[in-house]
């Protein structure tokens, strides 16, 4: 039989086992704790964060941007079509081509929008593939204000053309007009409505591959390029155009009107069989 | 930073007699190269992608640049090169807390940041692959280095103290 002695120190010994088994439960529990708390907030934390940066992969900024995939969409295509085409600030193609043709504009124009994109036949990006490319033909894009000069909803239509314009033509600055010029148009509003705000544009800009923002964004104001809508529209003028797309064609044996509205491949083609 | 996880190296050390805690170690090699790789890229993002060193091109231009100028490089306006950034910052916060305030919280809250900059890392990389078409190099070596984190962390905190183990 233990002595009392014995006793006592076992009983200790068991106190002392249960205190640490209680404890050693209890750190258990908290860790469980933790752990179910990090995966919790982990979990919804990357959810939240795929599911913001998922809306704004394409409708980041300004209610006229198309959707996320649409918008992702839009940029492979514009990027795909203007791939190693050379640039300088509104010209498309090689400088050396032999004819120009010089395509008037309005970025809010649908119709320009239809000839750019080859929606209804527009011929453009055939013409870029076919003849702009491989260096017989270069582009120069003009602003001409029509479906924005004749937008109801905002209080200011010229000085909004003005504004996209130039902003599109500061994009030009880094050779990446054309790129923010058919991201327009592919992601263009309703006619009539004010979708064209700075977060509008901005927003484009972002979808431009390469396009350093910061200096878009304050070349954007630099007065050059409204000096430059201005003569576009004082040239435009001076051919007579009063719509958009309007089309002007210069090459070895003259200059001549290329018509106006969505043209196709073929009539494009055949208005720079007149001049080369 | 060694500082910060001194005690608990050396409580592990003394438990293990002499041994060292790799576990801690590969940790912050890991946390500290994303670190970097993450500092780069948010100062690339603010500088100007003149500065930003890239071995792939895409359409003309290098392969960073279409991927950091993509939709996807801001989450609400803020670039996720700070996101991650702050996401280091996160984990060597947590570093200290582990080893001079609560083991157990410490331990946890880098998991959790780990798990949160692991699976963000993942999603993004996701989309330069099929919506962005291009790879930025440094953003898949800050994908790795979270998802290594990820699995270390994981490791570090079911593992629990290391002077309790070391008994």
């Amino acid at each position: 039989m233990a002595s009392r002695k014995e006793q006592k120190e076992q009983a200790r010994t068991a106190r002392i086992a249960q205190q640490e088994a209680v404890a050693a439960s209890a750190q258990r529990t908290r860790r469980i704790q933790i752990l179910g708390g990090a995966v919790a907030i982990a979990v919804i934390a990357i959810v939240v964060a795929i599911v913001v940066s998922s809306s704004g992969g394409g409708t980041k900024t300004g209610s006229a941007l198309t959707s996320g995939s649409a918008a992702k969409a839009a940029a492979k295509l514009v990027d795909t079509e203007l791939a190693n085409i050379p640039q300088s600030g509104t010209t498309l193609g090689s400088p050396s081509a032999k004819v120009t043709l010089t395509y008037f504009g309005d970025l809010q124009c649908p119709v320009c929008a239809d000839f750019t994109t080859g929606q209804l036949g527009g011929g453009l990006p055939e013409f870029i593939t076919k003849q702009v490319k491989p260096g017989n033909v270069k582009i120069v894009y003009r602003s001409f204000c029509t479906a924005s000069c004749n937008n109801p909803s905002v209080s200011n239509p010229q000085g909004l053309f003005n504004k996209q314009q130039e902003a599109a033509y500061a994009a030009g600055k880094q050779n990446r007009f054309w790129n923010f010029a058919e991201l327009f148009y592919h992601e263009q509003g309703k006619e009539g409505t004010p979708y064209v705000t700075d977060s509008y544009l901005s927003g484009l800009a972002k979808q431009v591959p390469g396009l350093k923002i910061a200096s878009w964004q304050s070349d954007s104001t630099n007065p050059v390029y409204a000096s430059q809508v201005a003569s576009d529209n004082t040239l435009a003028t001076k051919y007579g155009v009063n719509a958009t797309p309007a089309f002007v064609v210069q090459g070895p044996k003259g200059i001549a009107s290329a018509g106006s509205g969505v043209l196709t491949y073929s009539d494009l083609v055949k208005a720079v069989n007149q001049v080369s | 930073m060694s500082a910060m996880a001194g005690s608990e190296h050396q409580v592990a050390a003394a438990g293990r007699s002499g041994g060292r805690d790799r576990l801690m170690l590969a940790i912050l090699v890991f946390t500290t190269i994303g670190f970097l790789d993450a500092a780069y890229l948010t100062y690339v993002h603010y500088k100007g992608f003149a500065a930003l060193a890239c071995f792939g091109a895409h359409s003309g231009h290098s392969s960073c640049e279409t991927v950091q100028s993509s939709a996807w490089s801001e989450l609400a306006g803020v670039p996720v090169a700070l996101l991650g950034l702050l996401g280091y910052i996160g984990l060597y916060v947590s570093y200290y807390v582990s080893a001079r305030l609560d083991g157990e919280l410490g331990r946890g809250i880098g998991f959790c940041i780990a798990l949160i900059g692991c699976g963000f890392s993942l999603y993004l990389t996701y989309r330069e692959l099929y919506s962005i078409h291009a790879i930025c190099e440094w953003c898949v070596g800050s994908a790795v280095c979270m998802t290594a984190l990820a699995i270390l962390t994981g490791a570090r905190f079911l593992r629990g103290d290391p002077a309790a183990v070391a008994q």
